[in-house]
């Protein structure tokens, strides 16, 4: 026992041994100590000297109580040099801050003069970082559990390893700048600015809140993004949004690395604080209503298009040479729509899209009206082409130039456009129903009316190109199924009630417990299951088609046929159940 | 013919021939153990010292030379120093009563303490009152970005300036 | 010794034997080197008092008791002392707590090592005494007349788990607050008291200021006065159900390590059982506690220090993002100690969390009721005791499968995640 004990007592010595030894090697002690040093040989008289090799090492500290809680900035402890001139052209960190006309210093007697002085400021107010770390893991926020690691200098060992180059740059530190300087052309600031005008021209507005600047509701708000999130994370909620949230629908602006760091600048900045500003301010701003204030352009339809550059409806759509890659072509929206959809759909989009992604802007009604006067005058149809050009330039933006679905603005869609590709869909349909849709649009779908610009011919031959060149079957003849024309069991309370039973037992796994489409399945499934809420699209299909589409499924997606589960009378209370959610819609 | 005892067959040694090895891990228990409470006991004082403050710091700028024009006699009550500027000298005196601490104010011939009545001249030297000592002078020295810095960590002579 | 005739004594000569007169006056006895002597010192010293003046030699066997129980006892002492020495710089504030925490790491002095020190002596202490308390399990040593010091047992054990959960709070970072939010929430769902018992626990509806301030209070003065108080119990009922368990025949003498050898055998004080000294015979295979028990708890002490300092060396206590009320980690995690109760959670609020653990709880405290035979105490998985050892063994396995599940299994949502 005693051998174990005195291997035991050396041990207990030497881990205090060594404890006592960490303790007294500090880092920044030996930066002092060269501070120090180094000082001595560049003073000016013995004075000076002596002072100097009077002062022993010890912790320096700023303590800033007037910018929100109180700091303590110890920085200045390995940073010795950061107010001494002397240190301008030395290493850090002894290296002096530099000073510059940029951040308001001033020349004044051949000497300059720093406006942001340490004392009153302290480090961390423009850089972030730890103020009350004392060695360079955790003073500068390189450790993963500090929310604010040093703008533009540090990145942390869990970021991705591609966004790391793109993080650092002293402009990142601008965000801080905006925190005072809020004006919103500040010269000092041309980073934060940049993103501000892109927060607009990009139609951030339309989805994210910023108090004071927008009032979208589909995103998250932004007011406190600085504050809550790192430059990391901002940075990839950009460039791809579904990769923190696998739900998101914000789409992919495709913007570039310079637009990126300026927008990421910007939304660095909005800390929901303005230390320049009173409390009163604050509140004022917080319950006004703030509208985005964008200059109207002139009268009549040149105001429309005004507007419609200066919202920025091309972030998302495409007009003349124009186009965000994310909504439909609206160049030819006065053949397409009448001034009746397009008030609702401004007003409200989901009012006649009901699984639209746009947001709804809260533009004053004036706006909404130039704007519809604006797109109503664009009627100038295409110059007519040939079957697969019309197809090129019409269609495929939704459909995809494969016809299989996957066009620029797909994935944006609901319901998703329909892939051609699924032979077995097309041949299932008669060619009359395909006719009517090109000509009449899908009622509460994003495929709108093409009659005004396509004559009867020339959709004939969109349609058989697309069979032809997608399909790649011609129509074959169709075998006859036994589906009444109307719905033979009349509606009533206990038959949709009946139906509802029906539908909860076998149909919410896809169409969901609500019947809007979103049940747990569709996640996984494309063209998502039907959402039987969208009434304009209940509406316009006739009962045959629902019997059809029950019983016989529908081929080319994922409806299974139910007709050896369901009875006829089966069917027609769970149509009836359908066609009574309209109704209650209303 | 006698063997050696070996050392690692304890029960062949007999107990005398195992203490030397019983003394000698016992030394070094104790000395492991009594030399780590010694630098526990250090370490501990050592802990117990504080190496940072929350107060304001005891070394501070206060400003160019400019703005404190010749004649000046200016005394900061946060700092709790005075400011004396004769000419191109500056010194900083404590205002700080050196009888129980109150904060002295200036007074024509000099300084005077409310609250015990002490008086000190212009120097500081105590002309009357219970004061004990004259009010300190601290260090001034000039930093290389041109800030006057106040250390009153640093006491200095009396009579001492800055010259600028 | 006759008392010499008093002399006039110089003031001089009164000088010169104050050291000796002090030193005598506080040492009154010398070191023993006779073996009444050594049987004095449970009389003589205030400290050694604890100690019988013989133990049982089976007692300081380290395979039998591992030292459990001592490691458990220095832990808490470590505990105490580190903690006070932490309680100079820490403050108790939802502003100031996180601050003082990350001034203790930077530049206090030796504020890191020693609360390294404290993070791990207290992870230790819980992981120890549950070890502990299985070993008395398994070697019967709550049976009669033991029952009651088993009793006092599980009281410690779940004072000790109250204490690492206060303590768990009080950094005030992300880690802290979010623990104790799922901690005291399972707290909520007793029935009837839950929500009452969570409200007074957290001094207001969910975790804050108040929770903070009642915690460290409970921390530093509540439940370590309860603990002390309890292990004051426990200890004199060790000495008076006379000594720790051991088996009813002696076994053959162990050998004479670390032993000193007996020239006499003195029967003035022997084994005290009950509350009334005994005299006379006194078994055969015990030892003086001066210097053998002594020796034997310098031996643990230092063994737990050293793996303590190493420990501590070796690795930093961990201190997270500052707490953010609106941002709960994912996933969230109770402590380790409680990672097996969330784990239940996941599938019931109520018995995952109320009513399993405390019928678990409960069945502890009964044990010694429910088990009233006598055989098989003193050695480890004795025979006759299967089934009673086979059950608590499988509540153990199952108790550790659940934190192991609940640590390395479990990722965001609570949702399966291999660890690999």
């Amino acid at each position: 026992m005693r051998l174990p004990l005195a291997i035991a007592s050396l041990v207990v010595l030497i881990v205090h041994g060594v404890v006592f030894r960490n303790q007294f090697f500090h880092e920044w002690e030996r930066h002092q100590a060269a501070y120090y040093e180094q000082a001595r040989s560049m003073s000016k008289n013995d004075r000076e000297r002596v002072e100097l090799e009077a002062r022993a090492p010890r912790i320096e500290q700023v303590i800033v109580t007037s910018f929100g809680d109180t700091r303590v900035d110890r920085c200045t402890t390995c940073h010795m040099g950061a107010d001494d001139p002397r240190f301008a052209g030395h290493a850090e960190p002894l290296k002096a801050h530099p000073y510059s006309e940029a951040t308001g210093d001033v020349q004044r007697n051949g000497r300059w003069e720093r406006r942001h002085k340490f004392s009153d400021f302290g480090c961390t107010v423009c850089h972030d970082g730890q103020g009350r770390g004392l060695d360079t893991f955790y003073s500068h926020g390189e450790d993963e559990f500090w929310p604010e690691p040093l703008l533009g200098y540090v990145t942390q060992p869990n970021w991705r390893k591609d966004f790391g180059p793109k993080l650092k740059g002293r402009e990142y530190m601008e965000a801080n700048c905006a925190q005072c300087h809020t004006q919103e052309d500040f010269a000092g600031t041309p980073h934060v600015n940049r993103g501000r005008k892109l927060f607009y021209a990009m139609n951030c507005y339309g989805c994210h809140k910023i108090d004071g600047m927008s009032e979208g509701t589909l995103g998250p708000d932004l007011t406190e993004a600085g504050k809550k999130f790192k430059v990391d994370y901002l940075w990839e909620s950009i460039v791809e949004p579904r990769a923190n949230l696998a739900t998101s629908f914000m789409p992919d602006f495709h913007l570039n690395q310079a637009d990126v760091e300026s927008l990421v600048i910007f939304l660095k900045s909005r800390r929901g604080v303005n230390f320049a500003e009173t409390s009163l301010d604050r509140y004022k701003a917080h319950v006004a209503n703030v509208a985005v204030v964008i200059p109207p352009g002139t009268a009549g339809e040149k105001a429309g298009e005004q507007l419609l550059g200066d919202r920025a409806c091309t972030a998302c759509h495409k007009l003349g040479d124009r186009d965000g890659g994310i909504a439909p072509d609206l160049s030819y929206e006065g053949l397409i729509r009448d001034d009746a959809w397009l008030g609702d759909h401004f007003l409200n989009p989901r009012s006649r899209v009901p699984d639209s992604i746009m947001p709804a802007f809260r533009f004053p009604a004036d706006d909404f009206q130039k704007l519809s006067a604006y797109l109503e005058s664009l009627k100038t149809p295409p110059a007519a082409a040939d079957a697969r050009t019309t197809f090129t330039n019409l269609c495929a933006r939704c459909h995809g130039e494969k016809g299989d679905g996957n066009g620029k603005v797909a994935w944006y869609i609901d319901p998703s456009p329909r892939d051609f590709t699924k032979q077995g869909f097309l041949a299932s349909k008669p060619r009359t129903r395909f006719i009517a849709s090109i000509q009449e649009g899908v009622g509460g779908t994003s495929m709108p009316p093409w009659k005004r610009i396509l004559k009867d011919d020339q959709i004939s031959g969109v349609l058989d190109y697309v069979v032809q060149d997608f399909a790649k079957e011609p129509f074959k003849e169709l075998k006859a199924r036994n589906i009444p024309d109307e719905n033979p069991v009349a509606s009533s309370p206990e038959s949709i009630a009946h139906g509802e039973r029906m539908f909860l037992l076998r149909c919410t796994g896809c169409h969901g417990r609500k019947a809007d489409g979103k049940g747990p399945n569709s996640l996984d499934i494309l063209p998502h299951p039907r959402n039987f809420r969208n009434h304009w699209f209940v509406e316009s299909v006739p009962d045959r088609r629902l019997f059809e589409s029950i019983q016989y499924g529908v081929q080319g997606t994922a409806m299974p046929s139910w007709i050896d589960t369901f009875t006829p009378n089966d069917v027609g209370d769970i149509v009836n159940f359908i066609r009574s959610l309209q109704n209650a819609r209303k | 013919m006698k063997v050696a005892p070996r050392s690692h067959d304890k029960q062949l040694l007999t107990e005398d021939a195992q203490m030397p090895r019983r003394r000698l891990l016992t030394w070094l228990s104790s000395f492991g153990l009594f030399a780590s409470v010694i630098l526990a006991a250090v370490s501990d004082w050592l802990f117990f010292k504080p190496r940072v403050t929350y107060g304001p710091n005891a070394r501070f700028a206060i400003g160019k030379p400019d703005d404190f024009p010749p004649g000046t006699r200016i005394a900061r009550d946060v700092e709790r120093v005075c400011i004396v500027r004769e000419g191109n000298k500056i010194a900083a005196i404590s205002t700080t009563c050196t009888h129980l601490g109150c904060i002295v104010g200036i007074a024509d011939t000099g300084f005077a303490c409310p609250c015990h009545g002490s008086h000190y001249d212009q120097d500081g030297n105590v002309t009357g009152g219970p004061a004990p000592k004259p009010l300190p002078w601290f260090q001034v020295t000039l930093a290389p970005n041109g800030d006057i810095v106040i250390d009153k960590n640093s006491s200095v002579d009396p009579g001492t300036y800055l010259t600028v | 010794m006759s008392t010499p005739t008093q002399e006039p004594r110089t003031a001089l000569a009164t000088l010169r034997e104050l050291p000796q007169n002090v030193w005598n006056s506080i040492f009154r006895n010398p070191l023993p080197s006779t073996d009444l002597e050594r049987a004095s010192t449970s009389f003589t010293n205030f400290f050694l008092h604890i100690h019988p003046v013989k133990v049982n030699r089976n007692t300081l066997r380290p395979a039998y008791t591992m030292g459990l129980g001592l490691i458990a006892t220095f832990l808490f002492v470590i505990l105490v002392f580190t903690g006070v020495l932490l309680m100079f710089y820490y403050v108790p504030s939802t502003t100031q707590a996180y601050d003082r925490m990350l001034d203790l790491r930077g530049t206090v002095a030796f504020g890191i090592f020693l609360r390294n020190m404290h993070r791990w002596s207290a992870h230790g202490m819980v992981a120890i005494v549950f070890l502990h308390m299985c070993r008395v399990f398994f070697t019967g040593g709550y049976k009669k007349p033991r029952e009651f010091n088993w009793v006092l047992g599980v009281l410690l054990l779940l004072v000790t788990l109250f204490l690492s959960f206060t303590g768990y709070l009080l950094p005030w970072d992300q880690l802290a607050f979010w623990a104790i939010t799922v901690g005291t929430s399972i707290a909520g769902y007793a029935p009837l008291i839950g929500k009452q018992m969570q409200f007074v626990l957290l001094g207001d509806t969910t975790v804050g200021q108040e929770a903070l301030l009642r915690f460290y209070v409970l921390h530093v003065a509540v439940l370590p006065s309860v603990l002390v108080l309890l292990m004051a119990i426990h200890f004199w009922r060790i000495r008076k159900d006379g000594g720790l368990s051991r088996p009813e025949k002696a076994a053959s003498p162990a050998p004479d390590a670390g032993v000193v050898k007996l020239k006499k055998i003195y029967g003035l004080q022997g084994f005290v059982r009950g509350p009334f000294t005994k005299l006379g015979n006194v078994p055969d295979d015990s030892v003086y506690s001066w210097p053998n028990l002594l020796m034997a708890e310098l031996f643990v002490f230092v063994l737990t220090i050293s793996l303590i300092l190493v420990v501590s060396l070796a690795f930093n206590a961990p201190l997270e993002q500052p707490v953010n009320v609106m941002h709960p980690p994912n996933p969230a995690k109770a402590p380790w100690y409680f990672l097996g109760l969330q784990e239940l959670v996941s599938y019931s609020a109520f018995w995952g969390g109320i009513g399993i653990p405390g019928l678990m709880v409960a069945v502890l405290f009964l044990v010694p009721y429910i088990d009233r035979t006598t055989h098989g105490v003193g050695k480890w998985f004795a025979k006759e005791r299967l089934l009673a050892n086979t059950i608590f063994l499988t509540m153990v396995i199952l108790n550790i499968i659940f934190i192991v599940i609940g640590t390395f299994f479990r990722g965001p949502n609570w949702t399966f995640v291999s660890p690999f």
